[in-house]
C-alpha cells in the first residue's frame, strides 16, 4: 500500500521526485529534489488519500567523499491509513540548505534543529534556527564524519550571570 | 459632583499596579525536570507567556559513539538511551540491523524479546506512574511504584543480569536463555505488581487533587497531537489509536490477544489513565507468553553474524578464527539503509541504520519517543498555569537519556 | 585392356579433409575468456587469477604471487574452466587465459573446493590466533570467514612441531603455523638472489629451514615476514608489540637510503611501530631492505623533544622563547662569513625551501654546506650507498635558490680555524661525528635536530625538530623522482617540522613568511623550483580515510583494513578547526 503512494507522488511530481526504490524489508522510498521537499510534504499532508498527518522523523547522514554529500532523510507515517513512505533528499555542501517543512509540521522543529547542530545544514522558514544539543559557541558539526570522535573545543569565556535570566544563549535572547 | 478621578484616585488600592513579567529558570538540576532539562519560562502571574527549552545537558553522543564501535558493541549504548525501559531499546536496534541482513531470528528468541520488553515497558510505566504522583504530592504512590518497580527489576537481574542495562539482544537473537523457574516467579512478582497497581490506581483516580490538578491541563487535541509527531500513550490518550503492536506487528505480538487503550481528552488525566490501562494489558500480554513461548534456540545459526559455542572457540582453529573475526571486525552488515520501529513505552522508538558493508554503523540514527513530545511543550504549555507544567512535564514522559541521546 | 590399368598411376589415396583449425581471436592480439559469465579481454599469457581482478572477481589464493614464480601448491585457487583436461578443477594461479574459455568461481563445486582446501590446512594449525601477530592480517582467517564457515571436524590431536625457532636476526618461525605455502622460499631464491631457505621433511611434518648452522641472515629477510600469509615468519622486531587493528597506516617513506622506498607507516597513538612496504612498480616493486625496515626507531627513541640553551645539559626553554633567542644570537652573524648554514640532506624538501628562504634572504649567505650520514652498502636491487633520503632534493634547492653546496669538511675545517663563529643545523645529521667536538668551539650553534647524536650535544641552542612521521612532506630520490609522504601524528612533545622552525626563525629575523602547514609553503616556494620536480603534484597522496563512493562504501585505509583507533585528526578536517584543535605548543 505504500508504494501506491510512491507511485502517486511520481504522478503528481514527476519532476521532483526520482528514482522510487523498494528497500530492504519492503520499504517504499524515493528521493526528492531538494527545493521541492516542502510541496511534496504538504500534498502529503493534505491529500485525504496520503494523510500523512503524523510528524515525520528527519534525520540526515554525512556521506563523506560522495557528491552530493549529506542527505537529508523523511521518514513520513500516516496513522489513518497505515503506510510509510521514505524520503531522501541529496544536499551538496555548497547549497547546504532545505526548505523547512516545520510550517507544515510543527513536530519537525527539533528534527531540523538536530541536523543543523549536528550536520550544519540550513533549513530556511525554520522559525527558530539554532542549534539544539550543543551550546551556542561550539565550533563544528559533530556528526559530520570528518569531526574526530574525540574533539577538542576552544576555551570559551564564562557567560556572566545576568544571561542566565534572560534565556538560553545569545541566539535566544529575545 | 464629578471629582477628577485620574489625578487623585480615591485611594491607592484602586491603582494600577505595575507588572513586569517574571522570567523563571527551572533546572537543569530540578527534581521535576526529569533527566536534565532546563526550562526557562517567562510568567505574567501564574501564566506561562512563554517557555523555552533548553537540552543538551545529558547528550553524550550516542550517534557518533556508534559508529566507532561494532555493532554488537552498540547494545550498551542503546541501553542508555531510554533506561528505564533499556531491553526495549536492545530490541529497536537489533530489529533494524536484522531488517538490514534480513536475518531471521528462531522464535524462542521473538518471544524472549517480547517478555523483556513488555516487562520493561511495565517499569516504565510504573516509574511514570510514581514520579507523576511524587511530584502532584502523593509520596506513597511513589513508593508503592518503586516497590513494583524493584521487584521486576529483581526478575530483570536474574535474566540478564542487570537491573537496568541490560545489553540483553544481540544481533541474531538474544544473549541469554530464561532461567530454570524464572516464568513463575515472574508470575508470582506480577500478581504483586497487580495488587500495587491497583492500590496506586485507588490511591489517583478518584483523588480529587489528582484530578484537579490533570483534568484539563495539558490538553492535546488529536490533531495537534498528530502534528507535533506525538506516539504511543500520550498520542493514544488524544484519541488516536496507534499502536504499532497492532498496526504493523513485529516479532510475536500478532499471536498475541490484547487490546489497545484510547483515551478521549488528550489531558494529564488521560495520559495517566493510558499507562494504568497498558499495566494491565502487559500483564496480559506477559501471562500469555509464558503459556505459549516454545523450547528452541536463542539465537540465530546464521555465522556470519552469531559467535560459535565458547567450546570450538578454546578448543578449534575454526571456531577461534570465527569467533575473532566477528569480535575485532565486527559482523558485516550489508551495505544499505533501513528504517526499523517498534512500540517502545512512549511512542515510536525508530531507529535509521545506514551501513556501508564494513563491520561498523555507518550511521545510526535514533527517533526518540519521548522528543517531539518535549519538543511541544513550549507550544502546549503557552497561556497556561505554572503549576500545570509539572504534571505536563510528567505525562508525556521524557527520559533525558533518549531525547537527549 | 589389362596393359591399360597396368600402367594407370593408381590415385593417390584419399586423404580425409584436415579439420578445421580454431577460429580467429575475437580480438586480435588478445585473448577473450568469460570469468563468471563477464568477458574479459587480457594479453596472451595473463593467469586467470590476473584476469579475474581486472573485472574485480577476487580469488583466493595462498601461494601465488605475483612477483614470485607459481608453484601452485596451496590449491586454493582451483576454479571450473571448460578446457579443463578430464574435467577437473584447475589452479587459477597457473592455467593463463585461452580464447573463448568459459571459467566459473562461484559454482558450487568451487565453493565445496575451498572449503575443503581450508578443512585440510586447518586440520594441523595450531589454535594460536589470541597469542599470533598475524592476527587482524591473516589470510587464514579472512579466507575462513569468507569460504568457509563450518566448525572443525577434527578428533585427534594436532600435529606438533617446533614454535620458536630463530631464522635469523630478524626473522623467528612458528613451524606448527607454517602452510607451506613456499612463498619465502620463492622469494629468497628469486627475487632476493639468495636461497637460505627450503622445505624439510616430508608429508605432514614438511618445514621451512635455513642450512643447517646457517642463519637467514639476508638483507632481504624480513619481507618474508609481508609475504607469509599466516603468522608462521613474524619480526622479531614486531613480535608481541601491538595489534594491528590498534594501529593505523600512514602512507611514508624509508629514509634509510637515496632510493625512498615507499612504505606504510604502523602507528598508534605518537609511536611507530613499524614499516611496511607499499607497492611502487618504479621504486621498490613490493620490498625493503632490513636496514630501511628497522629504521622507524629513530622516529621514536633518542628523540628531542625540548628546546635547550647551552652545551651539555644546558637548560631547558619554551620553544619559541629559544627561537627568538637563537635569532638574537644568529643576527649579528648574518650577512657575513662567520656564519655558516648547514643543511641536511635528511631534510624534506619542504624543510629545505623554508630553510633556504632565510638562508637566502634573512641570513644573506650565498653558501650552504651540505651534511648527511655517510655512505653505507650498496646492491644492486634496492639499497643505495647514499644514506641520505633527499639529497637530490638539496641540490634542486640550492639550485632555484642560487646557493652555492659545499661538502661538510670544509664546514669543519673552518670551524677547526676559527674563520666561522656560528653556524645554523637544519638536521644533525653529518657525515663525519668524529668532527663533532670541534663544534664545541663555536659561540653560536643553533642546531635543529629530531634525534640526539654526537653532535647536539655541542649545541649553544637546541631546536627540537620533527622527522618526516610528524609532517606532510617531500623527498626526492636519487632518480629525481618527487614522492609524497604524509603525517602519521602531531609533531610529538615541543617539536616542530624543520620548515616550521626555519619559518618561525625567519620571523623574528625580519621575514613576512607566515605559513601554517607545509602545503601553503610549497605552493608558494615550490614554484621556484621551477619543473625540476616534473609532472609531481603536491597532493598526490590520496587522504588516508577518505571514503569515496556511494555504495558500497570502503571501510578502512588505503590497504583495505579496519582504520583501527584512530586520534589525530582527518585531513578533511577544515584548517582552522585543525589549528584550533592542535595542542598548545
Amino acid at each position: 500500500m505504500s508504494k501506491a503512494v510512491i507511485a502517486a507522488l511520481l504522478e503528481r511530481f514527476p519532476d521532483a521526485v526520482y528514482q522510487p526504490y523498494v528497500g530492504v524489508g519492503g520499504d517504499a522510498c524515493a528521493f526528492v529534489q531538494k527545493d521541492r521537499i516542502a510541496d511534496v510534504c504538504r500534498f502529503l499532508r493534505d491529500d485525504p488519500a496520503m494523510d500523512f498527518k503524523m510528524a515525520p522523523y528527519v534525520t540526515a547522514v554525512d556521506y563523506l567523499g560522495a557528491n552530493p554529500r549529506f542527505e537529508v532523510v523523511y521518514n513520513l507515517v500516516s496513522t489513518s491509513k497505515n503506510h510509510r513512505v521514505r524520503l531522501r533528499v541529496k544536499v551538496p555542501e555548497a547549497e547546504l540548505s532545505v526548505p523547512s517543512i516545520t510550517p507544515i509540521w510543527r513536530g519537525a522543529d527539533w528534527f531540523e534543529r538536530y541536523c543543523l547542530d549536528m550536520y550544519g545544514i540550513q533549513f530556511p522558514g525554520h522559525p527558530d534556527p539554532r542549534r539544539l544539543l550543543m551550546y551556542d559557541e561550539f565550533v563544528g558539526h559533530p556528526l559530520r564524519k570528518d569531526y574526530p570522535l574525540k574533539g577538542r573545543q576552544p576555551i570559551i569565556p564564562e557567560r556572566e550571570i545576568d544571561d542566565l535570566f534572560r534565556g538560553p544563549g545569545p541566539a535566544g535572547r529575545s | 459632583m464629578q471629582s477628577n478621578d485620574r489625578q487623585m484616585p480615591a485611594s491607592d488600592l484602586d491603582a494600577p499596579m505595575p507588572s513586569k513579567r517574571m522570567v523563571l529558570n527551572m533546572g537543569p538540576s530540578h527534581p521535576a525536570m526529569h533527566g536534565v532539562t532546563r526550562a526557562v519560562v517567562e510568567l505574567d502571574g501564574e501564566s506561562i507567556v512563554q517557555m523555552k527549552l533548553d537540552i543538551g545537558f545529558l547528550h553524550r553522543g550516542f550517534e557518533k559513539s556508534c559508529e566507532s564501535v561494532t555493532w554488537n558493541q552498540c547494545f550498551p549504548y542503546t541501553d542508555r538511551l531510554n533506561y528505564v525501559s533499556a531491553i526495549m531499546n536492545n530490541v529497536g536496534f537489533a530489529l533494524a540491523v536484522e531488517k538490514l541482513c534480513q536475518l531471521e531470528i528462531p522464535e524462542r528468541a521473538s518471544w524472549l524479546r517480547v517478555i523483556g520488553s513488555e516487562v520493561h515497558r511495565i517499569c516504565d510505566h510504573l516509574t511514570l506512574i510514581g514520579a507523576m504522583g511524587m511530584e502532584l504530592g502523593a509520596m506513597t504512590v511513589f513508593l508503592y511504584a518503586i516497590e513494583a518497580r524493584d521487584l521486576l527489576w529483581d526478575r530483570l537481574t536474574e535474566l540478564c543480569g542487570a537491573r537496568l542495562t541490560s545489553s540483553y539482544c544481540r544481533i541474531g537473537g538474544v544473549a541469554r536463555d530464561m532461567p530454570e523457574g524464572w516464568d513463575q516467579k515472574v508470575i508470582q512478582s506480577l500478581d504483586r505488581v497487580a495488587e500495587l497497581r491497583e492500590e496506586i490506581n485507588g490511591l489517583l483516580a478518584r483523588n480529587r487533587i489528582f484530578m484537579d490538578r490533570t483534568q484539563g491541563t495539558g490538553v492535546v487535541t488529536r490533531e495537534q497531537a498528530l502534528e507535533f509527531g506525538f506516539a504511543g500513550p500520550c498520542l493514544r490518550a488524544s484519541g488516536e489509536p496507534w499502536d504499532l503492536r497492532k498496526a504493523s506487528p513485529y516479532l510475536v505480538y500478532d499471536r498475541l490477544d490484547f487490546d489497545i487503550p484510547v483515551g478521549a481528552n488528550g489531558d494529564n488525566f488521560d495520559r495517566y489513565m493510558m499507562r494504568i490501562e497498558e499495566l494491565r494489558q502487559s500483564d496480559r500480554i506477559l501471562r500469555q507468553c509464558f503459556q505459549k513461548i516454545g523450547p528452541g534456540e536463542i539465537i540465530a545459526s546464521d555465522p556470519r553474524y552469531v559467535l560459535p559455542p565458547k567450546p570450538e572457540v578454546y578448543g578449534t582453529i575454526e571456531g577461534v578464527m570465527h569467533h575473532f573475526k566477528i569480535v575485532m571486525e565486527g559482523i558485516k552488515v550489508p551495505a544499505g539503509e533501513a528504517y526499523s520501529y517498534t512500540e517502545a513505552a512512549n511512542g515510536e522508538l525508530g531507529f535509521y541504520v545506514v551501513s556501508d558493508g564494513g563491520g561498523r554503523p555507518y550511521k545510526l540514527g535514533l527517533r526518540a519517543p519521548g522528543w517531539p513530545m518535549t519538543a511541544s511543550l513550549p507550544h502546549i504549555m503557552k497561556g497556561k498555569l505554572l503549576a500545570d507544567l509539572i504534571p505536563t512535564f510528567d505525562s508525556i514522559n521524557m527520559i533525558g537519556g533518549e531525547v537527549e541521546q | 585392356m589389362a596393359e591399360n590399368n597396368a600402367n594407370v598411376p593408381s590415385a593417390p589415396p584419399a586423404v580425409a579433409p584436415k579439420p578445421p583449425g580454431p577460429p580467429p581471436p575475437k580480438n586480435p592480439g588478445m585473448v577473450t575468456c568469460t570469468i563468471d559469465g563477464r568477458e574479459v579481454i587480457s594479453k596472451p599469457g595473463t593467469s586467470v587469477i590476473e584476469a579475474a581482478k581486472t573485472i574485480g572477481v577476487e580469488i583466493p589464493y595462498y601461494c601465488y604471487h605475483k612477483r614470485l614464480s607459481i608453484a601452485a601448491n596451496c590449491r586454493m585457487c582451483l576454479v571450473e574452466m571448460t578446457n579443463a583436461p578430464g574435467g577437473k578443477l584447475m589452479p587459477a594461479c597457473q592455467m593463463p587465459v585461452a580464447e573463448g574459455v568459459a571459467v566459473q568461481t562461484q559454482s558450487n563445486r568451487v565453493l565445496d573446493q575451498r572449503r575443503a582446501t581450508l578443512e585440510f590446512l586447518l586440520l594441523n594449525h595450531p589454535v594460536d590466533c589470541a597469542i599470533c601477530d598475524q592476527a587482524g592480517e591473516c589470510k587464514l582467517q579472512d579466507y575462513y570467514f569468507q569460504h568457509d564457515l563450518k566448525p572443525s571436524r577434527l578428533d585427534v590431536p594436532k600435529v606438533e612441531k617446533e614454535k620458536r625457532v630463530v631464522l635469523g636476526p630478524l626473522v623467528v618461525l612458528d613451524q606448527e603455523r607454517c602452510i607451506l605455502c613456499t612463498r619465502c622460499v620463492r622469494f629468497m631464491s628469486e627475487v632476493a638472489k639468495n636461497p637460505q631457505l627450503g622445505v624439510a621433511e616430508r608429508g605432514n611434518q614438511s618445514t621451512i629451514v635455513t642450512f643447517p648452522g646457517k642463519p637467514l641472515d639476508s638483507k632481504y629477510s624480513g619481507n618474508v615476514v609481508d609475504l607469509c600469509p599466516v603468522g608462521a615468519l613474524t619480526s622479531r622486531e614486531f613480535r608481541f608489540a601491538g595489534r594491528v587493528w590498534f594501529m593505523s597506516s600512514a602512507q611514508s617513506l624509508c629514509t634509510g637510503c637515496a632510493r625512498g622506498c615507499n612504505t606504510f607507516l604502523d602507528y598508534m597513538s605518537e609511536s611507530t611501530y613499524r614499516y611496511r612496504p607499499r607497492e611502487n612498480e618504479a621504486v621498490n616493486q613490493e620490498w625493503m631492505c632490513d636496514d630501511g625496515r628497522l629504521s622507524y626507531k629513530s622516529l621514536n627513541v633518542d628523540r628531542v623533544l625540548a628546546a635547550r640553551e647551552g652545551r651539555g645539559e644546558g637548560k631547558a626553554l619554551p620553544r619559541q622563547e629559544a627561537v627568538t633567542r637563537a635569532a638574537e644570537v644568529l643576527k649579528p652573524l648574518a650577512q657575513s662569513k662567520k656564519l655558516a648554514a648547514l643543511f641536511s640532506p635528511v631534510a624534506s624538501l619542504e624543510d629545505l625551501l623554508s630553510a633556504a628562504v632565510v638562508v637566502k634572504e634573512a641570513l644573506g649567505l650565498t653558501r650552504v654546506y651540505v651534511g648527511g650520514r655517510p655512505d653505507g652498502w650498496q646492491d644492486d636491487l634496492l639499497k643505495r650507498a647514499d644514506e641520505n633520503p633527499n639529497r637530490k632534493g638539496l641540490e634542486l634547492v640550492a639550485q632555484a635558490f642560487g646557493l652555492e653546496l659545499r661538502p661538510f669538511s670544509e664546514l669543519a675545517s673552518a670551524v677547526a680555524a676559527g674563520s666561522v663563529k656560528g653556524v645554523w643545523a637544519v638536521g644533525a645529521e653529518v657525515p663525519d661525528l668524529a668532527q663533532a667536538p670541534g663544534f664545541g668551539k663555536l659561540e653560536a650553534f643553533v642546531c635543529q635536530a629530531y634525534g640526539t647524536n654526537a653532535l647536539t650535544p655541542q649545541a649553544t641552542l637546541l631546536l627540537p625538530a620533527a622527522p618526516h612521521s610528524e609532517m606532510d612532506g617531500t623527498f626526492v630520490n636519487f632518480e629525481g623522482r618527487a614522492q609524497r609522504f604524509e603525517l602519521a601524528y602531531w609533531p610529538r612533545g615541543a617539536s616542530r617540522p624543520h620548515w616550521a622552525l626555519a619559518a618561525e626563525l625567519g620571523a623574528a629575523l625580519g621575514l613576512g613568511y607566515r605559513w601554517q602547514t607545509s602545503r601553503e609553503l610549497f605552493e608558494e616556494l615550490g614554484k621556484r623550483l621551477s619543473g625540476a620536480l616534473g609532472d609531481f603534484q603536491w597532493d598526490s597522496l590520496p587522504s588516508v580515510g577518505k571514503r569515496s563512493g556511494l555504495t558500497p562504501l570502503q571501510a578502512g585505509t588505503v590497504d583495505g583494513r579496519l582504520p583501527g583507533y584512530r586520534e589525530r585528526v582527518a585531513p578533511e578536517v577544515s584548517e582552522d578547526a585543525r589549528l584550533a584543535l592542535v595542542r598548545n605548543p
